[in-house]
């Protein structure tokens, strides 16, 4: 791999792209077979075989953080170091830099894996990292905001490529998102236990405007970037408006910050916030599919594609599930409508419609382009990456189908009442009814990662001709 | 659609990036920019009817009379006072309750002034005691007695046998509900050797037609009604147990503390009996219900153990 670098150390770092891309498939399969497991295990209880260490409580966010920061954040760093020197015409200022956000970053998310099995949490969803890996997260993260921004400074471009926008919005915003809502007073300096700054409700709401936004900047506005660069690149055409591009992006990331209370509805925060929240939520809908409406723009030209570019098709279907999943989730954001869909595997459904169909999806896509050219090679397989797609495409249905019925199921049960002013349905009906529905979802999810395992095939079979061909 | 390709006669920004990126400079798509002017006139609608923007230490509640909930409380004096606010979503749990009070009221009251045995017998009323005790019992019984109340060895008694630990007439069911249950076995490490230990043993699988040593078992008949050990002090001398304490009847076939119908063997029986009596058991705890459930909810409940569950004999 060494030798393979030797031709672009002159004007681009592409190893430490390298690292993060193979890292990115390692989190894959790894976050998304830790899911297909605890997803089995809402099924079968039975397997968790008492081990307190892989009981679903444990083992939820080692999926979400090995999926959300090791699959999802791997990729941005990989994408975002990728884009950010091409548009630029500009190496990255810092080798050094550039490898200690790989190494920090890894070291992050292999000990907050190791806190979550060991029971070490804050109890913040998205955010369970105790205050020792969270200071180390602060350093990376400001680390690779000094590295981007400082790239960026070096261009030879006079203007930014729109993509680096929504990446800089993503650093900065994730930045500030970490910091405040990990403000937290640690029991003693050798005591991995903390607690929050906040108390009551204002530190729901703190921990909610810290989880909605990262699905806002981190798996919305950042994945945007990666969209922005390589549906034009693999199309072939221009981006179609510059104008839709500006306004979309302000618009988000102003109206994102306000929607988080929504994850809320009903409890104890003040009514007006609820409001509030519900209301920039519905606001929310056209900024994000600004986003959608410039890609599917963009590849329109280029239809014919479809049928032969597997590439494209992930990238199409990638930006259909976003516009889905931000069409529902402002719907899901009403409060008549949230008074069904909360506490519901409708939840589930939407984030997974959000984090498999869009987040994933657009990942694939991309890495497909992505990987030939950081090893200067071709894809080993396209017909194998139109499995993936296939694998990918069913396995998504599958589970946001299974949940989609669990949840409003669910929902209908809670409310349900007889002639007599009575519940009609014990909690545990309800349980029981969703049981062959688990079943639906794991199987989903074991088609989707049967796609990622043969991804990393198709990968490393590319790398390898790639690495061959270098030294040949 | 193939002749989109010569549609894209809009100039592009002019900036070239990574060779061949481009933007164009396509105007905004009306249907977007129209849809984003709707959901601000969507929000706005909305906030007219419900409380929406903080200012000072207040908040904006809305169009006076838009939308309004109305409610009765109930307060701390006793006295209801029905009461008429914008809407907020503490008003509108307290109307939702109301209503379902209502309905729920003149069944609950019934229940309350009949005897059990008129409850019981009134089909009518027994179709509520059914529909709301499978809830009431779900919710807070099952966790422990499992759903359907067929208990766990172990744990939690079986509630649809015909055996009751502590009594299963309706008044012995509403006191335990009530009041909860502890029950405690002493160990005899201290006072019984292995070998006495292995002949009471003996003696209470004979009870129950076990299979077992009878040369052993007649000693631990010596034991169990001597005064050493003092078995029959609580399971009294024929061994049927005792309602009032809740000491077990041994000449059953049921089981609770040691698993002698699941054991396979009968050495593997007989250990489980002895592990008992060395080690005592003071896990036999039921929870007190009375200052969490209301009465007329127990009474409720009491009926619907007793005559849907199990049957008090």
């Amino acid at each position: 791999m060494t030798t393979a670098s030797v031709t672009n150390t002159e004007q681009y770092n592409y190893e430490v792209i390298r690292k993060f891309a193979i890292m990115t498939l390692v989190w894959g399969v790894v976050g998304m077979l830790v899911g297909v497991y605890i997803a089995s295990e809402l099924a079968f209880p039975a397997l968790n075989f008492d081990i307190p260490y892989i009981t679903f409580g444990r083992l939820r966010p080692v999926h979400t953080g090995a999926v959300i920061f090791g699959f999802g954040g791997s990729a941005l760093f990989a994408t975002s170091y990728y884009i950010v020197q091409r548009t630029c015409q500009a190496r990255l200022f810092s080798s050094g830099l550039a490898n200690f956000t790989f190494w920090g970053w890894q070291t992050i998310i292999v000990l907050a894996a190791l806190g979550d099995v060991l029971g070490y949490s804050q109890g913040r969803e998205y955010a369970e990292m105790e205050w020792p890996i969270d200071l180390l997260i602060e350093v990376v993260w400001v680390a690779y905001l000094v590295l981007f921004v400082g790239t960026l400074m070096k261009r030879k471009q006079p203007h930014i490529y729109v993509a680096n926008w929504f990446y800089l919005a993503f650093i900065l915003a994730t930045a500030l998102l970490h910091t405040f809502n990990n403000l937290a007073v640690p029991v003693s300096l050798f005591s991995m236990k903390s607690y929050s700054l906040f108390s009551g409700a204002q530190d729901a709401m703190t921990q909610w405007w810290y989880g909605h936004n990262a699905v806002g900047f981190f798996l919305t506005a950042a994945f945007l970037g990666m969209m922005y660069y390589f549906v034009p690149k693999q199309a072939g055409r221009p981006i179609y408006s510059y104008r839709l591009s500006v306004l979309h992006f302000w618009a988000l990331i102003f109206l994102y910050m306000w929607a988080g209370a929504h994850h809320l509805h009903w409890t104890a925060i003040p009514d007006w916030t609820s409001t509030l929240a519900a209301t920039f939520s519905i606001m929310l809908l056209l900024p994000s599919w600004g986003g959608m409406v410039n890609g599917i723009l963009t590849l329109s030209g280029a239809w014919e594609k479809m049928r032969t570019d597997p590439v494209i098709r992930f990238l199409i279907v990638s930006l259909s599930f976003y516009g889905m999943s931000t069409f529902e989730g402002p719907v899901m954001s009403l409060k008549d409508v949230n008074a069904l869909s909360h506490y519901t595997d409708w939840t589930i459904g939407h984030v997974h419609s959000g984090a498999l169909g869009w987040v994933a999806m657009v990942t694939f896509g991309s890495f497909y382009h992505l990987i030939p050219k950081l090893w200067n090679t071709k894809m080993f397989s396209n017909r194998l990456i139109n499995v993936h797609f296939w694998l990918a495409t069913i396995g998504i249905l599958l589970y946001i189908t299974a949940m989609w019925i669990s949840g409003i199921m669910q929902g209908l049960m809670w409310r349900a009442f007889d002639d007599f002013g009575n519940l009609q349905y014990a909690f545990i009906e309800s349980v029981a009814a969703a049981h062959n529905l688990y079943i639906m979802r794991a199987v989903g999810g074991l088609f989707f990662l049967s796609g990622m395992v043969l991804m990393c095939y198709n990968m490393y079979k590319t790398i390898k001709s790639g690495s061959t061909e270098q030294q040949a | 659609m193939s002749q989109d390709n010569k549609k894209v006669t809009v100039e592009t920004t002019g900036h070239v990036w990574d060779d061949d990126l481009q933007e164009l400079n396509n105007p905004l798509p009306r249907w977007w920019i129209w849809g984003f002017y709707i959901t601000f006139a969507f929000a706005l609608v909305y906030w007219l009817f419900y409380p929406a923007w903080p200012i000072g230490n207040t908040y904006t509640k809305g169009i006076p009379g838009l939308n309004t909930i109305t409610y009765v409380a109930t307060k701390v004096d006793g006295t209801q006072e029905t009461k008429t606010t914008h809407w907020n979503m503490r008003a509108k749990l307290m109307a939702e309750m109301n209503a379902l009070r209502t309905e729920q009221k003149p069944y609950f009251d019934k229940v309350a002034s009949k005897s059990f045995d008129e409850v019981s017998k009134d089909a009518e009323l027994m179709q509520f005691v059914n529909s709301a005790g499978k809830t009431l019992f779900s919710d807070n019984c099952a966790a422990c007695h499992q759903a359907g109340g067929q208990g766990k060895i172990k744990f939690a008694p079986n509630l649809t046998d015909d055996y009751w630990q502590y009594g299963g007439s309706y008044e012995n069911i509403q006191t335990t509900i009530t009041a909860g249950r502890h029950g405690v076995m002493p160990a005899f490490k201290t006072i019984l050797s292995d070998q006495e230990l292995s002949q009471v043993g003996s003696y209470v699988l004979s009870l129950s037609g076990e299979p077992n040593d009878t040369a052993a078992a007649k000693l631990g008949d010596a034991i169990f009604h001597g005064n050493k050990a003092g078995c029959y002090v609580c399971h009294g001398a024929d061994a049927k147990g005792n309602i009032a304490m809740g000491s077990a009847n041994l000449t059953d076939k049921i089981w609770l503390w040691p698993d002698v119908l699941g054991a396979k063997t009968p050495q593997d029986k007989l250990n489980e009996i002895k592990t008992l009596v060395y080690g005592g058991m003071d896990k036999g705890v039921m929870p007190v219900w009375g200052t969490r459930l209301s009465a007329e909810q127990i009474k409720l409940l009491t009926v619907y153990v007793h005559d849907s569950l199990g049957g008090g004999k």
